[in-house]
């Protein structure tokens, strides 16, 4: 990627990571892997997450108590640690779509595009 | 497979994680990585190319670690309580609690100030109180092995002096006799007039045996004792000056020693200074020479003035010489029938004579700030309770996170304990002013007084204090704040147990105990004030005010004879009774209430001689005739001393009614005639011309002695040395104008002890307004604490209460009534501590029984009337949180959970 479409990724991931994170773990608890392939998948591979980047975040949003992990032993495989959406973590989730679609319309309505 | 573990391990070692999270992190990162391969080579790529796509998801590792760095140590700055990690760091916990302590109390100011405030004043008082006990009672006296000191006297018990200033003549024998003693010293009072060197001042000292220095074991600053060469008769000229009077008098000069100076119109040679700390036994004196009996004194058995002193020898008990003396005396008494009769003799440590009559009012004392310690503990006991009652959240959360209970008690107490700390130092700058403060006010006849301080002992007994306060106060709060049900706490809404009925039990406990303590306090103070107000309301037999007394003792030696002092006693109280502002004046060989002594033995014409040991002792004092006048002692019968009464007039003497009353009962006493001891010649007969009222001539708490008056143209012994104006205008105005009188007829005559005779009667009872003054300070203490602990239990329990009072007054009930429930239960508190108080009086007052005149230690007057103090302080106490009370809004109160 050039220059600038690195520090759009950036900054662009920066302000959507954690609403990712959050929806996804939404409908039932998943592991890391998992929420990295679906991010991956969903997107068409605009949007990538490795190591670096989704496990740091997935501690960030344990710390502030908006998604709980909890080791799980399934039988005949190793113990996998699965994250779910807590309470709080609800509430920051409808919060943040709210804000993310206000964004979006008001950027629309500057710059002329119509809603697909 | 390759070993991912090991690669996700080498990219985060720098970290230095916690172990264990570090391994949940190796696995879970081990774990994406080991998916990413299989899937690779499931979706048909070679190892090669699997593993370089699991690697991939690891490019920026930098900033893995870096953000992780920053996650964990952001988890890290939690804290870590003990059962998470299980450190066992005595001191590193402690001073974490020291600091978590010390932010809970800054962080409630007011809590803090007022506890602080109360275990200051109940610290400090302490500290004060035991400085004085420290110095006079505990601090070994400043001489050589004190404690083989002792004080010996005879035991007149006869005539009612148990501790007799012996006579001459017995010191000589008891001194020859014994084999307990190593040394025996008489001292004696003497005054002299200092002249030659500036202004005459008259000098107080102390004529002593050259055996003295020697017991004590004191060394002179300059030069040496006196030898025993120099206390002979004849002999003794030489002085030794005391540190104040050479500083003054002499500027310190170092070559005193040798030089001669004039006394009483007689040469003394100094021989030697005594160092500034020196005193004995009290600290007046200015001067010392040697006793130096005459052959006359020596003989003499029948006046007793001395103090005698004596050390024991090693290995001698003090019952040993007790029963040694005892033996002496009674052999002198058979030798000797007509002086010595049933005269026994008494040995007395030293600090038991020199404190015994003080030592009662300071144990008192001490008990008392003791009690004000304890009511000031329970109050902050109290208050810890109340605190600990909202704190109840931050416990529970504690236990949650697992602290332990010992844990929490642990850091209930490390708080006390530095509240206690912090009122304890407070309470010793406290007590170091409280020192300063009594040490003005100790009636100076106490010994050390001077030297009383806060030292090394008091800080140690302070500290102690301290950590015991509070141990005490802290560990019924940290024990109930930490006994609760964690579920019940931490569920919103729930009562806490400190608010439950064995908190308010103990708090109510707490608050009944101190007003129990205050009513005691109260009482003795009560009975003190009582006891004072009797004393000082007891008529002394004269008038005390506009009264003018001063000293002007004549020199023997210049005013040998007395036509010479009787014409200076004319002369002078002619030109004072000349000066405006005054209406009369007199002399007397001694004003009331200044001292002991100054007594004869009488004999009665037409009776038989009395038996030995059966002789009349009256108080004897020389006056000039308008003495009684000025005095403002009425005249009952008879006539007053007037121009009639001359050198060579029959010799006429005037009664107290008390004399009367006890050697003529139901007779006339005027004209009936006596004299001292055994009349020698027909000129010895006086005639009784008078009675006049008793006076107290010692002390205002003693019957008035039976008592004789003569005139000093007539007596030829005891000369005058008190002179008494009686003044229209401001007694102390005319000062300087009587002085000028006295020196208008002999420039060299000093004049001393200008007071007024309120004054002097103020002075005699300085002690027992000391003692009143000091309780009632402590009781005053006391109440307000009891009172500020009661508001406080009650605003507590109005508080919780609430709920419950906003129900009863939606259901109708008025201001009155609930202001009737609150005061009630407070009242209830209030009266159960006075009755526990009221019985703790009765038992313990009996100690102060001899601190009480006119006043029994179970006056019911006093008991009621501090009762209904307490009682009314107790109301006002509740008074504003049930005014509070009625406040609430029931609507608000009914809402609130």
């Amino acid at each position: 990627m050039t220059h600038i479409s690195q520090m759009l990724d950036r900054e662009l991931k920066k302000g959507s990571a954690e609403l990712l994170i959050l929806s996804l773990v939404e409908a039932r608890p998943r592991h890391g892997y998992e929420i990295s392939k679906l991010i991956e998948s969903r997107s068409d591979g605009v949007v990538r997450f490795n190591v670096a980047s989704l496990y740091p975040l997935l501690y960030r949003l344990e710390q502030r108590g908006w998604i709980k992990g909890r080791w799980v032993e399934e039988a005949g495989q190793r113990r996998r640690r699965f994250y779910r959406l807590t309470a709080d973590g609800k509430k920051v989730l409808a919060a943040q779509r709210n804000t993310w679609r206000e964004f979006v319309e008001a950027i629309n309505r500057i710059t002329g595009m119509e809603h697909a | 497979m390759p070993d991912w573990k090991r690669e996700v391990k080498n990219r985060l070692s720098g970290l230095q994680l916690d172990p264990v999270r570090e391994s949940e992190i190796v696995e879970e990162l081990t774990q994406h990585l080991e998916d990413r391969y299989e899937e690779s080579l499931r979706g048909g790529a070679t190892e090669v190319e699997a593993r370089r796509a699991a690697l991939r998801e690891l490019e920026g590792d930098g900033l893995l670690t870096q953000s992780l760095r920053q996650i964990e140590s952001a988890t890290s700055r939690e804290p870590k309580t003990s059962a998470s990690h299980g450190r066992v760091n005595v001191f590193s916990d402690l001073w974490q609690d020291l600091r978590y302590g010390a932010r809970v109390l800054l962080k409630n100011r007011a809590f803090t100030i007022v506890a602080v405030i109360a275990l200051a004043l109940g610290i400090g008082a302490n500290s004060a109180i035991f400085s004085v006990v420290n110095t006079v009672l505990l601090r070994p006296l400043p001489y050589k092995d004190p404690e083989r000191i002792v004080s010996v006297d005879e035991d007149n018990s006869r005539h009612g002096f148990p501790h007799d200033t012996p006579a001459p003549a017995n010191y000589i024998d008891w001194r020859d006799q014994n084999k307990v003693f190593d040394q025996m010293a008489a001292i004696a009072d003497l005054s002299m007039n200092l002249t030659g060197a500036g202004e005459p001042e008259r000098l107080d000292g102390r004529r002593v045996s050259a055996s003295l220095f020697p017991l004590l074991g004191v060394e002179p600053q300059l030069g040496r004792w006196f030898s025993p060469e120099e206390d002979q008769a004849g002999a003794n000229h030489s002085i030794i000056l005391s540190h104040a009077l050479w500083q003054r008098r002499f500027g310190g000069d170092a070559r005193i020693v040798g030089k001669k100076i004039t006394m009483n119109g007689y040469d003394f040679e100094v021989v030697g200074v005594m160092p500034a700390s020196f005193q004995f036994p009290t600290r007046e004196d200015q001067f010392w020479i040697p006793i130096a009996f005459s052959q006359r004194e020596a003989a003499r058995r029948r006046s007793h003035f001395l103090e005698v002193y004596a050390r024991l020898k090693d290995g001698v008990t003090l019952e040993q010489a007790r029963a040694e003396m005892t033996t002496i005396a009674a052999r002198l008494a058979q030798q000797y029938p007509e002086e010595n009769t049933d005269l026994g003799a008494g040995v007395v440590p030293l600090q038991e004579q020199l404190v015994g009559n003080i030592k009662p009012a300071l144990l008192v004392l001490l008990g008392a700030v003791g009690f004000v310690l304890l009511v000031a503990c329970a109050n902050v006991a109290n208050l810890l309770l109340a605190r600990a009652a909202v704190r109840q959240k931050e416990i529970a959360t504690r236990v949650a996170l697992g602290a332990s209970r010992l844990r929490l008690i642990r850091q209930f107490l490390t708080e006390s304990l530095l509240l206690a700390m912090i009122g304890g130092v407070f309470g010793l700058l406290l007590s170091v002013w409280g020192v300063r403060l009594l040490k003005a006010f100790i009636p100076e006849n106490i010994s050390q007084a001077a030297s009383i301080t806060v030292d090394v002992k008091v800080l140690a007994f302070t500290l102690l204090v301290s950590l015991l306060t509070g141990l005490v106060f802290g560990l019924a709060p940290a024990t109930q704040a930490t006994k609760f049900n964690l579920n019940e706490t931490l569920k919103e809404g729930g009562r806490d147990s400190a608010s439950g009925s064995r908190g308010s039990r103990i708090r109510a406990a707490l608050v009944i105990a101190e007003v129990a303590l205050s009513l005691v306090l109260l009482v003795g103070a009560g009975l003190l004030v009582n006891s004072f107000l009797h004393l000082r309301g007891v008529d002394p037999g004269f008038h005390t005010d506009h009264l003018l007394t001063m000293n002007v003792v004549l020199p023997a030696q210049k005013y040998a004879d007395q036509a010479h002092r009787s014409a200076f006693y004319d002369d002078l109280l002619r030109r004072v009774e000349a000066l405006p502002g005054v209406k009369s004046a007199a002399v007397a060989s001694q004003i009331p209430l200044i001292r002991q002594g100054d007594s004869n033995g009488i004999a009665f014409e037409g009776r038989p001689d009395p038996a030995p040991g059966q002789e009349n002792i009256v108080a004897t004092r020389i006056v000039s005739p308008r003495y009684f006048q000025t005095m403002g002692i009425q005249l009952l019968r008879g006539r007053p001393f007037g121009e009639q009464d001359r050198a060579d007039a029959p010799a006429a003497v005037v009664v107290s009614e008390s004399m009367a009353r006890r050697y003529y009962p139901g007779e006339d006493p005027l004209g009936k005639r006596i004299s001292f001891g055994k009349p020698q010649s027909p000129d010895d007969w006086m005639t009784i011309v008078g009675i006049v009222n008793d006076v107290r001539q010692y002390n205002l708490d003693a019957e008035p002695k039976p008592q004789i008056y003569l005139t000093y143209q007539q007596a030829g012994f005891f000369a005058p040395r008190h002179l008494i104006i009686a003044t229209s205008v401001e007694p102390r105005g005319l000062g300087s104008a009587v002085r000028g009188a006295v020196w208008e007829i002999d420039k060299d005559q000093p004049v001393s002890d200008i007071s007024t005779m309120e004054d002097v009667l103020s002075e005699s009872i300085a002690r027992q307004r000391f003692s009143m003054i000091l309780l009632a300070v402590f009781a005053a203490v006391g109440l307000i604490l009891a009172a500020v602990g009661l508001y406080g239990v009650m605003s507590y329990s109005v508080a919780q209460r609430r709920h419950e009072i906003g129900i009863r007054m939606a259901l109708g009930a008025q201001a009155s009534d609930v202001l009737r429930m609150v005061v009630g239960q407070g009242l209830k508190l209030v009266f159960v501590g006075v009755a526990i108080g009221l019985i703790a009086s009765l038992a313990l007052t009996r100690v102060m029984a001899s601190l009480l005149f006119g006043v029994s230690a179970t006056d019911p007057t006093t008991f009621a009337v501090i009762s209904l103090v307490l009682v009314s302080a107790g109301v006002l106490a509740c008074f504003v949180p049930a005014r509070r009370a009625t406040k609430v809004d029931p609507m608000i109160a009914l809402r609130y959970e």
